[in-house]
């Protein structure tokens, strides 16, 4: 009944929150509780039972303005539920007294004489500061477990939603790193190697893992290096060859830069992959990749290169978007000092150059 | 086909492994099949279409140079053709609705199976006729369901240019400026670029990494440059209308451009003005 009570989330303030907190669920149950205690109380008064039912009528919708008055305008510093409390507490003597004023003409020294209505006071205060307090407590206890409730609800909500957009973002990230064709032509190539019995399907086979498990995301990754980058980059090289030995050669050459230097993950993937896209794979004829790293010592930066001997780059190429989503990495990783540079190569083909200032490698 | 003859066919794949594996599958499936030539691109293979004759030829759809959708084409309905796949999902729906044979690799030996026993059906069909092959003097006389097989393979052949990132931009769009810096020729994603203004002879070309002088003139590159992006706000002026900064109003209707991270102000023509009244 009071559960739906609105949930205070930064507590509004002032005559629209009294207004809205004065639901018709506690009029009908601060009415409906006068009703009861006047039909309970009747048989020990004299007065006739309206006048007892108008008298606790006026005393319920006192105290329902004064606990409703409590929730409205809080005073700080003081917990609400004890300020409603106190309120119901103090406002039951003074709307008992409000209530017999009109029986007595406006005359309260009358009232305070005449022993029957005193008594009649008392009764009322007493029965409705035993109950009204309990009341309270009881309304407020209903409305933190509503609240406990709605919390844990929003909880619930918040986390499926966190661990959606999570899996959104893994998906996203699996689509954009492992094609199907890719994949299924890799595996087209293994399957064969594998029914002609080649000694050749076993350091394929170990290749396709190692660049799938390298392609899988990975939510709790270590920091990503470059030593694992450069593996990545060899399995997929090494699964290209296989499938176009008569089209595409590579070397890697990054003897003179640490592996364990911190490299945004699948960065140097994203030119190899360009390289074999766009160079590579549409010439009948194909050509060589070379990835290469150097270290400057003067200035202590690092040089990553891809360079291919492909059919070039045409001017209306997309790709362009990949290599921009490279380079806001790049800025994140290692400050906007880093530079991602195209150009291309005599007599055909494009190299891409990575420039940064590493990072402190930090050593466990 | 005349009964005597032996059936022949072609396989063209640009992997090799994929090719032996196409050739075992069918020297077990179809010992009298005669492979008469391997081809490593969609050239070759209608080079030795042209050169054999064969029945039958299976072309893998993704091949560099000529792909196997134009090498169709080109071979026209003068064989049965076979395509061969890897995970084109518009390819394949393409390939039913042309009720065209298909084989998606991985393929399973079965799936070779059924392809065979079709096959193996539609040649001893034509086999009656004397004709080798079987729909070349027939051609001009084939009416509705050949034409939309004409149409279907065209189709196809402008969605696999258009899929393939080595073919350009659907738009068409320019994606890149080639310019020279130094010795090098550098490739500019047009995204860096902050705007392009003509210099006598040459365009100056302005971008995030440093400028340099290309030979294409602003008329052209606003042609060839994508407009959602690109406006051109002066006869000899083109703004990077993602780095546009604010347009500082000047004397007779004329303005200036201020684009992101940069001091200088750009010349806005009376008659460009609009591009930014519309912004």
């Amino acid at each position: 009944m009071l559960s739906h009570f609105p949930i205070p989330v930064s507590s509004p303030i002032g005559m629209r929150s009294f207004l809205a907190e004065l639901t018709l669920a506690r009029v009908a149950t601060a009415l409906g509780l006068a009703v009861a205690l006047s039909l309970v109380l009747n048989p020990i008064f004299i007065t006739p039972y309206p006048v007892v039912l108008g008298r606790l009528l006026l005393v319920a919708s006192v105290l329902l303005l004064a606990f409703t008055a409590a929730r409205a305008w809080q005073i700080p510093g003081v917990p609400r539920w004890l300020a409603q409390v106190l309120a119901v507490a103090l406002a039951a003597p003074l709307a008992t007294l409000l209530a017999y004023v009109p029986t007595v003409g406006g005359d309260l020294a009358q009232l305070f004489q005449h022993e029957g209505r005193m008594l009649g006071v008392v009764s009322i205060t007493a029965t409705v500061l035993l109950v009204a307090p309990l009341l309270v407590l009881g309304s407020l206890y209903r409305e933190r477990d509503a609240q406990v409730r709605s919390q844990a609800l929003a909880f619930e909500l918040e986390r499926s939603t966190l661990e959606r957009q999570a899996l959104d973002a893994q998906l996203k990230l699996l689509q954009a790193q492992i094609e199907p064709h890719f994949l299924f032509n890799t595996l087209a190539n293994v399957q064969q190697l594998v029914e002609s019995g080649s000694v050749r399907a076993a350091p394929v086979l170990s290749s396709l893992i190692a660049y799938l498990r390298a392609a899988m995301p990975k939510l709790h990754a270590e920091r990503p290096t470059l030593g694992n980058e450069l593996a990545m980059v060899r399995a997929y090289l090494e699964l290209m060859q296989m499938r176009m030995p008569d089209r595409l050669q590579f070397r890697i050459d990054t003897a003179g830069v640490p592996p364990d230097l911190v490299f945004p993950a699948l960065g140097l993937l994203t030119l190899v992959e360009n390289a074999v896209r766009h160079g590579i794979d549409p010439s009948e004829t194909g050509g060589s990749i070379e990835v290469s790293a150097r270290c400057d010592a003067a200035s202590g930066e690092v040089r990553i290169t891809v360079a291919d001997s492909g059919v070039g780059m045409r001017e209306t190429a997309p790709g362009g978007t990949g290599l921009t989503n490279l380079r806001t990495r790049l800025a994140a990783t290692f400050g906007s000092g880093a530079r991602l540079e195209l150009h291309e190569t005599q007599p055909s083909g494009v190299s891409a150059e990575i420039v940064f200032v590493p990072l402190p490698v930090q050593r466990a | 086909m005349s009964p005597s003859q032996a059936p022949t066919a072609l396989i063209a794949d640009d992997e090799p492994l994929l090719r032996e594996r196409l050739r075992s599958h069918l020297l077990r499936l179809w010992p009298e099949l005669q492979i008469v030539g391997e081809a490593r691109n969609g050239r070759e293979a209608v080079e030795m279409f042209d050169l054999h004759a064969p029945h039958v030829v299976f072309l893998d759809v993704h091949m560099p140079g000529v792909n196997g959708i134009d090498a169709a084409r080109s071979i026209a309905r003068r064989a049965e053709v076979v395509f061969v796949t890897a995970y084109e999902q518009y390819a394949v729906q393409a390939f039913e609705q042309g009720a065209l044979d298909y084989l998606v690799k991985p393929f399973e030996e079965e799936r070779l199976d059924d392809t065979v026993q079709r096959l193996k059906q539609r040649l001893a069909a034509t086999s009656g006729s004397a004709a080798a092959a079987p729909d070349a003097g027939s051609a001009g006389l084939e009416s509705g369901p050949a034409a939309a097989l004409d149409s279907l393979l065209a189709d196809l052949s402008s969605e696999l240019r258009r899929r393939t990132a080595a073919g350009a931009e659907p738009s068409g769009f320019l994606q890149w400026i080639k310019a020279s810096v130094g010795n090098h020729v550098r490739l500019i994603p047009v995204d860096q670029v902050a705007y392009l203004r003509s210099d006598e002879k040459y365009t100056l070309v302005v971008w995030e990494g440093g400028e340099a002088l290309i030979r294409k003139t602003i008329r052209e590159l606003a042609d060839e440059l994508d407009p959602q992006r690109f406006a051109q706000v002066h006869r000899s002026v083109i703004v990077n209308l993602h780095q546009v900064l604010q347009v500082i109003r000047g004397l007779n209707e004329t303005a200036e451009v201020q684009l992101k991270g940069r001091k200088e102000l750009l010349p806005v023509s009376r008659s460009f003005v609009h591009v930014f009244r519309q912004m």
